[in-house]
């Protein structure tokens, strides 16, 4: 029994190890890339990256982006627009970026986002222009 | 390049996924008590490399193909694929088993611990879609170091 609880022991001290550094790097990706900003549009719209190689992109991301029904969506290949990638730190396939009308950066999602969540970050950057229209 | 039409039934791939880690799982922790379970971890070694080499001997996959997608107990999930990344990646989890099954003897906690890792990625890959071996893939084939086949 002693074998399995060491092997679980050094398994989850990879694991954590991994998603800590993960954590991290997202964290200061996402940082540093809600300084890009994007062209103005009427209403908000969503930036995603995609690439040949992304499997999760076709299986999940494009599905979830089928669900928000009228959004505008700027599909770019990372890989081929590797400028406009770097600019928003995109290290990892599929991201996804949630722009206000004003061509500012809401939210950064790097991996998978569900639809949901896009809908709640979408809703929150109409509430923002609301705010602003009233101001 | 991905060729277009090239079609990947990614429910093959999820029952491939659940049965390694099921596998693992049982020669984990069935081995607290039963040791000869070990023996669990090369053979499945041996699944996943023969599966790799031979598509038609891939033995979850034909579970899944010869049973449970004809009795409608798992639908199928074509996706515009290529099956060259996954193959990798199975293939790559073979290698590990089957270095794991080489110290299951002498140091078990380091092919307990082999055995275990191959099983969270196949986890990850099962329940987010982030499939590790199909990454490294797309590093090789880009850096040229691996070509797939034409």
């Amino acid at each position: 029994m002693s074998a399995q609880l060491w092997a679980l022991a050094a398994v989850s001290v990879v694991v954590l190890a991994v998603a800590g550094l993960e954590a991290f790097r997202s964290s200061r990706a996402r940082r540093l890339a809600a300084r890009a900003t994007g062209s103005p549009a009427a209403e908000p719209y969503i930036v995603y990256f995609t690439g040949e190689s992304c499997t999760v992109c076709k299986t999940h991301q494009e599905p979830a982006l089928a669900r928000l029904g009228d959004v505008r969506i700027d599909r770019i290949d990372a890989v081929a627009e590797r400028g406009l990638a770097e600019r928003f730190y995109v290290y990892t396939l599929p991201t996804t970026v949630v722009m206000a009308s004003d061509g500012r950066v809401l939210h950064v999602n790097y991996g998978y986002a569900p639809a949901r969540k896009l809908e709640h970050q979408l809703a929150e950057a109409r509430r923002g222009n609301l705010v602003s229209a009233a101001i | 390049m991905s060729t277009p039409g090239q079609v990947v039934d990614h429910s093959a791939l999820k029952v491939n996924q659940t049965g390694i880690i099921a596998t693992v799982l049982v020669a984990f922790v069935g081995s607290a008590v039963l040791r000869p379970l070990l023996v669990l971890i090369p053979l499945l070694a041996i699944v996943l490399l023969v599966g790799t080499f031979a598509p038609r001997l891939a033995l979850f996959k034909q579970v899944y193909f010869l049973v449970l997608k004809p009795r409608g107990l798992v639908k199928p999930r074509p996706v515009q694929d290529r099956p060259e990344p996954h193959n990798f990646a199975q293939g790559l989890g073979g290698v590990f088993l089957a270095v794991a099954s080489v110290f299951l003897i002498p140091l078990p906690v380091v092919g307990l611990a082999l055995a275990l890792l191959v099983a969270v990625l196949a986890f990850v890959n099962l329940a987010f879609g982030y499939c590790l071996g199909c990454q490294i893939f797309f590093q090789l084939e880009r850096r040229g170091i691996i070509r797939a086949r034409a």
